[in-house]
């Protein structure tokens, strides 16, 4: 299997962990899986909007992005194109940096932690350095 | 031969794919039609008499909250559904209401809050400074401050606290450990977070509108009637 394809597999449950927070948030879901509380503290915090709208459902938008780009970048017509991997590189390193200030403000801002967002930081981070390792070893034209 | 283990690959990835798809969203759906408010435990006994009780003795039954005074769920409970259960099952007698300790450990400065809440209880004003806490959750939180201590003795003035005693009591400690026996109470019961409520042997483990509370205790007090009734047939 190709780091392309191991990208949009990861980004898949990346995808599954966003919607189950996005559904909680919309009140489909009646209790989140926690157990210490620390989900709902965060989920219920004024940080967990963002523009308006769910912090989860921008996740929910932006694996499902990751994940249509990976999965594109798996078929031949896409197969060898390096600005399609530049793209993905971007667009995780952007996750990573996003993800990076979510768990600043459970620390040190909520004092809360929520173990689905703790996942999916580091879901971000296993496809950011995918998509960093796809890119190095697709040569420049 | 690298055709057909690429080819090997892509059927992998495919039913990978699919696996995820599949599994993710059932677990989704499962998740979301899962019955969501009470489950019965026929197990448990009664809860023993903690906490801070509001309404009459007679009272056909009694609901249990356990809650975290820091916890934003609880706040909105007691500020937005409690004034309506109280005017119109509470003070009607229809049930009494006890509220028991349950701080999370996530919020920094609850337990001082629960102290603050006992040492006015001690001079028979719990349910105002319960209502102070939560009114005023944005001024001592732990997302405003670390020091809430000040906060609080200003909600415990304002609701008529005498502060020397008041301040004795929060610095002796010496309801701490009540706070804690009532969290492990509520923690053998279950309770994994707040605000958390039972209905008799009924739980309710998140928010609950006005409607919904009325709802469970319609039924609390049928069961009750029938089960008098049971008895004087016998």
């Amino acid at each position: 299997m190709t780091r392309r394809m191991l990208t949009a597999l990861v980004a898949l449950v990346g995808l599954f962990v966003a919607l189950y927070l996005a559904l909680y948030k919309a009140g489909v879901i009646g209790t989140l899986a926690c157990g210490t509380g620390g989900c709902e503290t965060v989920q219920l915090s004024r940080w967990a909007m963002f523009f308006g709208v769910p912090v989860a459902t921008w996740g929910v938008a932006y694996y499902a992005l990751v994940f249509g780009l990976a999965f594109a970048a798996t078929t031949e017509r896409w197969g060898s194109s390096r600005g399609l991997a530049l793209a993905l590189v971007v667009l995780t390193g952007w996750g990573v940096i996003f993800s990076a200030w979510l768990t600043y403000l459970e620390l040190f801002v909520i004092h809360a932690v929520c173990r689905f967002c703790v996942a999916s930081a580091v879901i971000a981070l296993v496809l950011f350095v995918l998509t960093l390792l796809d890119a190095k070893a697709r040569p420049k034209v | 031969m690298v055709k057909s283990a690429q080819s090997g690959g892509k059927r992998a990835f495919y039913m990978s794919v699919a696996v995820l798809l599949v599994g993710g969203i059932g677990a989704l759906s499962y998740m979301s039609t899962r019955p969501t408010g009470a489950r019965i435990d026929t197990t448990l006994a009664p809860i023993p008499n903690q906490g801070h009780v509001i309404g009459s003795d007679s009272a056909p039954v009694e609901v249990v909250e356990f809650g975290d005074f820091e916890c934003p769920g609880c706040g909105s409970f007691a500020n937005l559904t409690e004034p309506d259960v109280r005017a119109r099952l509470v003070f009607t007698g229809l049930i009494r209401f006890r509220y028991m300790d349950f701080p999370l450990s996530g919020h920094r400065n609850t337990r001082a809050a629960h102290l603050a809440a006992w040492c006015a209880g001690e001079q028979g004003k719990f349910w105002e400074m319960h209502d102070a806490i939560f009114q005023n959750q944005d001024r001592w939180n732990g997302e405003t401050t670390r020091r809430p201590e000040k906060v609080l003795g200003g909600l415990a003035r304002q609701v008529g606290v005498g502060m020397e005693q008041y301040d004795a009591c929060v610095d002796s400690g010496k309801y701490m450990p009540q706070i804690t026996a009532n969290a492990q109470e509520g923690a053998r019961r279950g309770v994994g977070g707040t605000p958390t409520f039972f209905f008799g042997k009924r739980v309710y483990p998140e928010p609950i509108s006005y409607d919904g509370f009325k709802a469970y205790v319609d039924t609390m007090i049928a069961e009750a009637r029938a089960a008098k009734g049971t008895k004087q047939a016998k």
